[in-house]
């Protein structure tokens, strides 16, 4: 093993190690740890200048594949397409929130169903996926969790059931399309995939897994909403749908925006419009849009996230750069004695129980060159390997309430207005829920693509 | 007399919780020690065993995860609602006395605040928990030290200064030297002082 490899796999594990301590923000941690990458693996070990720009990659932003895409292309290095992605549907969930689009459309929805508790469990969770298919599913249980919680306490049940339930379906919606989770958009922007390319695959699995998944909370949750569900509703006692709209104006114009991103997302297999120049115009667009609140809009960017994913970027770079990853690789294809199902199905499990203790976009970005070169050396199909790493990365955070970000949110929501949801009560159904749904996607996986 | 808020941080076995309660009484002030979990409880509809299981506990780092200031434990969580409680009485104009709680950093920005930390000669810490709870000396010395480490813990971890280091006190002081008594004429002297009565 030489100095370079050897260095490479020190700081990715240090930095791992640091992230899961948390004991210094985990932004600080991946840039820390691009710059030590940048600084020893490439700079002192391997003296190579080309390998830190080819990490780097801002020589991507003058290629012409990079905003608009005709054939599946690949990238290396710092991943700016997810970035700039990232950055762009950022600042559009800005704008609706602070229109009050979220808290609206949660509202509006009680209302349809009369604010009876099992029709709103019911319609909740399913907007959680449906809403998390498109936007961050951070923000999505923000709103959704805060809604509940207001309605429990108005119509007296237990949001926590229903807290839980909508955790696992942003995450089972956020499985379903290429901009729905991080490791997703990772996946596509790296291999070159279209919205239709998840939403044919994953989406599929996500559809099934939903129905199941909501008949599977029904049973399991039942017992704890039943009570309050018999008891008539006061309409009069619940905040209208309209009150959570903040300005009429902004209200219309960021529905609109929104519309617009879902449909350049869904057709930019046939645009040709990649994401990132799908992000930079939704962004700009907001940001025009928002006038003398474009300033304020800017600033309340999250920016740290951004660092986090160059940083990272670039420690999984000095990984692929010295090889690392082609032994991992190697290693995979070795345990599974070339078997297609068993490398399937390593790379699903492992991925699920990894991103469920550990941040699954550090792991996804890891295992990205891991599969493309399991890929060329085994031959199997790249996109199978793909759609299990998306699954197993999306799905596996749902096991425990440190699993995935919207696990984390919608736990401390419930908790900050007196519901603390311990590991326990977390994992009692929430990790059979997860169990199931793998074990689905691990059967739909062999029985469609082998 | 205005606001008054008197923090009272203290090292275990050093009668500080018994000192706050005096200064409470001699400044007819409410206090916030159990007092704040039995409050919080009839606000959230939680529980004090629940709310007392968690309180003053540092979260389990392998445990817990934050995602833009949300995090999953519910021992943070249960902090964060007991300093965003004092914020709110604090806010409010009321004058109390709290003790513990990180109360000396968070409420720093109140100048009604007087902060104060009460440590003790280990000897006479030792000596009066064998007394209060009945323990060998031995076992007496593992629960002080136990204690303060659990408290020196969920203090540097919500804020950055450290737990006892004098510069964020206002008058930090050895109650072995003038005993409970003593101490809390001693401390009641200075708040006088303080607010110019």
């Amino acid at each position: 093993m030489t100095a370079a490899q050897i260095f490479a796999i020190v700081i990715f594990v240090g930095m791992f190690i640091m992230i899961v301590l948390d004991k210094i923000e985990r932004h600080i941690v991946t840039l820390g740890s691009g710059v030590l990458t940048l600084v020893v693996v490439f700079g002192i070990c391997m003296r190579s200048g080309g390998a830190i720009w080819d990490t780097i990659a801002l020589k991507s932003f003058a290629t012409r594949d990079f905003w608009y895409q005709v054939a599946e292309t690949e990238s290396k290095g710092i991943n700016w397409a997810t970035i700039i992605f990232i950055a762009g549907m950022m600042v559009m969930v800005e704008g609706m929130a602070k229109a009050g689009f979220f808290r609206w459309l949660c509202m509006k929805i009680a209302y349809l169903v009369k604010c009876r508790t099992i029709p709103v469990f019911i319609t909740f969770t399913i907007m959680s996926a449906v809403l998390a298919m498109f936007i961050d599913s951070i923000t999505v249980i923000m709103f959704l969790a805060a809604v509940t919680v207001e309605l429990a306490q108005l119509l007296k049940f237990n949001p926590v059931p229903m807290i839980l339930a909508e955790i696992f379906c942003a995450n089972l919606g956020g499985s379903a399309t290429m901009c729905g989770d991080p490791p997703n958009i990772i996946i596509g922007t790296s291999l070159g995939y279209s919205f239709a390319d998840f939403l044919m695959n994953t989406g599929l699995i996500a559809g099934v897994s939903l129905i199941i998944s909501v008949v599977f909370f029904y049973f399991a949750f039942r017992k704890e909403m039943v009570s309050a569900n018999g008891a008539a509703v006061d309409m009069s006692k619940l905040p209208k749908p309209s009150e959570a709209i903040t300005n009429k104006k902004d209200f219309v114009l960021s529905t609109i925006i929104f519309i617009c991103a879902v449909v350049l997302l869904v057709t930019h297999s046939i645009t040709h419009l990649t994401v990132a120049t799908i992000g930079l115009f939704i962004a700009a667009v907001t940001l025009i849009v928002s006038g003398k609140d474009a300033l304020k809009l800017l600033k309340k960017l999250d920016y740290k996230t951004l660092i986090f994913f160059i940083g990272l970027f670039i420690v999984v770079g000095g990984l692929e750069e010295t090889g690392i990853l082609e032994i991992i690789a190697k290693f995979i294809e070795n345990i599974s004695g070339g078997n297609v199902m068993l490398m399937v199905a390593i790379i699903l499990w492992v991925s699920a129980v990894a991103s469920a203790f550990v941040d699954n976009i550090p792991f996804a970005a890891t295992m990205v060159p891991v599969i493309q070169s399991l890929s060329s050396t085994s031959g199997v199909d790249l996109k199978t390997l793909s759609w299990a790493l998306a699954i197993g990365t999306d799905i596996g955070g749902s096991a425990t309430p440190i699993g995935a970000s919207a696990n984390v949110v919608g736990t401390s929501v419930a908790a900050k207005n007196g519901y603390p949801i311990s590991w326990g009560r977390y994992c009692k159904k929430l990790a059979p829920a997860t169990v199931i749904v793998l074990a689905i996607s691990t059967v739909y996986i062999f029985v469609r693509y082998m | 007399m205005g606001q008054l808020i008197i923090s009272v941080g203290r090292e275990f076995g050093s009668g500080g919780r018994i000192i706050a309660e005096a200064l409470a009484k001699r400044f007819n002030l409410p206090i916030y020690d159990r007092h704040l979990i039995t409050e919080i409880a009839e606000k959230t509809g939680l529980t004090t065993e629940e709310i007392e299981k968690y309180n003053e506990n540092p979260k389990h780092r392998l445990f817990s995860r934050s995602v833009r200031g949300y995090s999953n434990s519910i021992e943070d969580n249960i902090a964060e609602m007991q300093f965003n409680f004092l914020k709110t009485k604090a806010e409010s104009g009321e004058s109390f006395v709290v003790v513990g709680r990180c109360s000396e950093t968070k409420l720093r920005e109140y100048p009604a605040l007087c902060s104060l930390f009460i440590i003790g000669d280990m000897d006479a810490k030792i000596k009066r928990v064998m007394e209060v709870y009945e323990l060998s000396e031995d076992k007496a010395k593992d629960l002080i030290d136990k204690k303060d480490r659990k408290r020196k813990r969920y203090h540097n971890y919500h804020c950055s200064a450290h737990w006892g280091d004098s510069r964020l006190y206002d008058l930090c002081i050895n109650s072995s030297r003038l005993g409970i008594e003593g101490t809390v004429d001693c401390l009641e002297n200075y708040i006088r002082a303080r607010i110019g009565e």
